[in-house]
């Protein structure tokens, strides 16, 4: 049973770093950034305390909300994905990307207090 | 034609009056007696120039009173005469006319002058003070031409005082003159007048502004024989405004409010009516007579006048007494006899009308009236009743005033038993008084304990005191205490505070204390110590600043693998679409810190929006040759 998660395992990761062209692995890399960033915000609210916890939520959103952005750009720039995005050129997808941040950061910074 | 317009104006405000019946506005204030006398040495005082002379002079007159001395004011006036000022020869020419016996010589030259000031290049006082002084010398004038200045002044000197004046200057003129357009300026100015919660209409100009309007709007439709087109609950409103004063600054503001009350007690069309009782509306079988005084603003009786009362009914029963029962005058007081109604004791709602004559105004009044009675306590029974009925009752009937000759004795296993009637002495009607109370008092300690007796349905009133019951109120001390009957009510004319008997209460378990200790109601409370809200508990700086460098860590890593997978900037094309975007990229993040620290998002937004469009632009362009590079490629 072990065995075969990590042979699937294996194979994922081999699969992963031939075939994905390099620009999504960037991205990829970010996402982790992102995750490990939010994760390790959450472990802080648990151990330590929700003190003061209008700033726990408007850092722990901007990880949430910035992860999902990358991971909508990620699926718009992948060129497996051209036939789903035919009118969304991949700077098309970056641009919203930005301006979805600025809204983001606009209320995350208002939240943050 | 004026006069048939005029019939019919009468005849249809008549018929208005009647249907109204029910309730205007009835004046609130108006000058007493008092009021007129005080205004009357306010005039009467020594008068140091031509000015206050006309005021003092002409005042009094329109009060009514007498000028004193016409001799020597005349001789006054005549010293203090400049014969080339139209201020001095309207003030002398008005003040003369208004005593007896006393000629101004006008020559030639004063005349002239006054002529002259008739143009439309004068100011409107000048235009009405040399109208006037004409009028007064018995000059003639030239209506016509005095109206052409008047109207085209109107127009330049839009003031309220202004138009007041003009008003006053048509009533001066020949009745043939095109007096029409000056006439509608009083609906103009009645437009003008700020109503103050219904009760007050006034100028926000003061009080002299609106009497002299007053005086003004009706000495102008007295003379061309027109109703003004004042509103009764507006003239009304306008009585209060003028005589809600009682001191007056100025000896202009003086003769102001005595023209007024002279123009409101003696013109054509409203006669604002004041009703009230003379001393207070009781009547009772000492004084069975409801006297009203009725009068105009000025505290003058009306001379042709009828009063009645078109209903009174009881304010607590809703049941009507009287239906349009006259007054009889008596001596200038109007006087019904309303015992003779025989009206049980109580308060009556009673709605006055005056009639007699078609310009009262306000003339329907309701007025509150009392009757008020004596009352007596009949059958006052005291007994002590056992509470298992055992032994029979002893019951002691006590006369007022006098009090029981034994004192009465209740412990634990007694009640104190008390039975009484009040009826009126008059009628021998059972009343129920709104205060009767029942109070013990302990002559040795000082203790008072006060309870209400209330009657049964066949108002026959009981007080029972349960000694055990009620041992808390009175803190379980016994001893003797003495009972008093206390009967009250507004409208008795005899409370009663009889001392009716002395009961001696014998409390079980009796407590230590020998002397009352007076509740402290009136020494300081403690005092309240405010907690304020305790700052929440912070972690120690040590972990924030471990979590701190911790969050901040993944950042290395993605610098790390971003490294390793080969991202660069190779790329990088030094256009100045795209130096420009990153440039205003980087200042929206930059406004994101400032936002955090100093601005607000109103501030905030602001900025954002010309930053981001520059960005936006550059970006655009960026983005754009990007695409086109890389379809060329």
């Amino acid at each position: 049973m072990s065995n075969s998660v990590i042979s699937v395992i294996s194979r994922f990761l081999e699969e992963y770093s031939s075939s994905t062209p390099n620009k999504l692995k960037v991205v990829d890399a970010y996402l982790l950034y992102i995750l490990l960033t939010g994760a390790l915000q959450f472990l802080y609210c648990l151990l330590v305390g929700t003190f003061p916890f209008n700033s726990f939520l408007s850092g722990f959103i901007s990880c949430v909300g910035s992860f999902i952005l990358a991971v909508c750009l990620r699926i718009q720039i992948n060129p497996q994905n051209k036939g789903e995005f035919l009118s969304i050129s991949p700077e098309r997808a970056f641009a919203d990307f930005l301006f979805a941040h600025t809204v983001l950061h606009l209320v995350v910074m208002n939240f943050i207090g | 034609k004026l006069l048939k317009r005029n019939r019919i104006c009468l005849s249809v405000f008549a018929v208005v009056l009647a249907l109204a019946g029910a309730q205007g506005l009835t004046p609130a204030h108006h000058l007493s007696l008092p009021d007129v006398a005080r205004l009357q040495s306010l005039l009467s005082q020594q008068f140091t120039d031509l000015e206050s002379a006309y005021y003092s002079v002409l005042g009094l007159t329109k009060l009514g009173a007498a000028v004193s001395d016409h001799k020597q004011v005349c001789r006054f006036i005549k010293s203090q005469l400049d014969p080339t000022s139209i201020d001095s020869v309207f003030f002398a020419a008005e003040a003369s006319q208004a005593i007896s016996g006393c000629e101004i010589p006008v020559s030639n030259e004063t005349r002239d002058i006054l002529l002259a000031a008739v143009s439309e290049d004068s100011t409107m006082t000048q235009i009405h003070r040399a109208v006037s002084a004409l009028s007064s010398l018995g000059l003639p004038v030239a209506s016509q031409e005095v109206v052409g200045a008047l109207t085209a002044r109107i127009n330049k000197e839009d003031n309220v005082m202004a138009i007041t004046s003009a008003l006053q200057t048509a009533a001066r003129l020949s009745k043939q003159a095109e007096l029409g357009g000056i006439l509608e300026e009083i609906e103009d100015l009645t437009a003008r007048l700020d109503d103050l919660g219904g009760i007050y209409l006034q100028f926000e100009e003061g009080l002299e502004a609106t009497a002299m309007f007053v005086t003004a709007a009706y000495s102008l439709s007295d003379h061309v024989d027109m109703e003004p087109p004042l509103k009764e609950d507006q003239v009304i409103q306008l009585v209060n405004s003028i005589f809600s004063k009682k001191s007056w600054d100025s000896l202009a503001e003086a003769f102001s409010v005595a023209s007024a009350a002279a123009a409101l007690s003696n013109n054509r069309f409203h006669v604002p009516v004041f009703v009230s009782a003379q001393g207070p509306a009781t009547v009772s079988h000492s004084q069975p007579t409801l006297q009203l005084l009725v009068t105009d603003v000025m505290s003058q009786p009306l001379a042709s006048a009828n009063v009645l009362v078109e209903s009174a009914y009881a304010v607590a029963s809703k049941s009507i007494i009287l239906n349009q029962a006259p007054f009889t005058l008596n001596d200038g007081v109007f006087e019904l006899n309303f015992m003779s109604k025989q009206p049980a004791s109580g308060y009556y709602q009673f709605t006055i009308a005056v009639t007699g004559d078609s310009r009262l105004v306000a003339n329907h009044v309701e007025l509150k009236v009392k009757v008020s009675t004596e009352v007596a306590v009949a059958n006052m029974d005291l007994s002590v009743v056992d509470k298992d009925q055992s032994i029979g009752t002893k019951t002691t009937r006590v006369d007022y005033p006098s009090k029981a000759k034994s004192s009465f004795t209740a412990d634990s296993h007694q009640n104190f038993a008390m039975s009484f009637q009040l009826v009126d002495v008059n009628t021998g009607v059972e009343l129920t008084p709104h205060q009767t109370f029942v109070r013990l008092h302990n002559q040795k300690t000082g203790q008072e304990v006060v309870f209400v007796a209330e009657p049964d349905s066949k108002n026959l009133y009981k007080f029972e005191l349960d000694t055990a019951e009620r041992k808390s109120e009175f803190d379980s001390i016994s001893g003797t205490y003495s009972l008093y009957l206390i009967v009250g009510d507004a409208t008795l004319e005899n409370p009663i505070l009889w001392n009716v008997a002395d009961v001696v209460l014998k409390f079980v378990d009796e407590e230590a204390p020998a002397t009352i200790q007076a509740k402290t109601l009136y020494v300081p409370k403690p005092e309240i110590q405010h907690l304020f809200r305790e700052p929440e508990k912070k972690p120690p700086t040590v972990v924030s600043n471990t979590f701190t460098a911790l969050v901040m860590s993944p950042f290395l890593l993605l610098l790390i693998l971003w490294f390793k997978l080969g991202a660069n900037i190779s790329n990088f094309s030094f256009s100045p679409s795209t130096i420009l975007f990153h440039v205003g990229h980087a200042a929206m993040l930059g406004l994101m810190y400032v936002y955090w620290t100093h601005l607000n998002m109103f501030q905030t937004l602001k900025y954002l929006a010309i930053i981001g469009g520059v960005t936006f632009l550059a970006g655009n362009r960026m983005l754009a040759q990007k695409a086109v590079k890389r379809y060329v490629s």
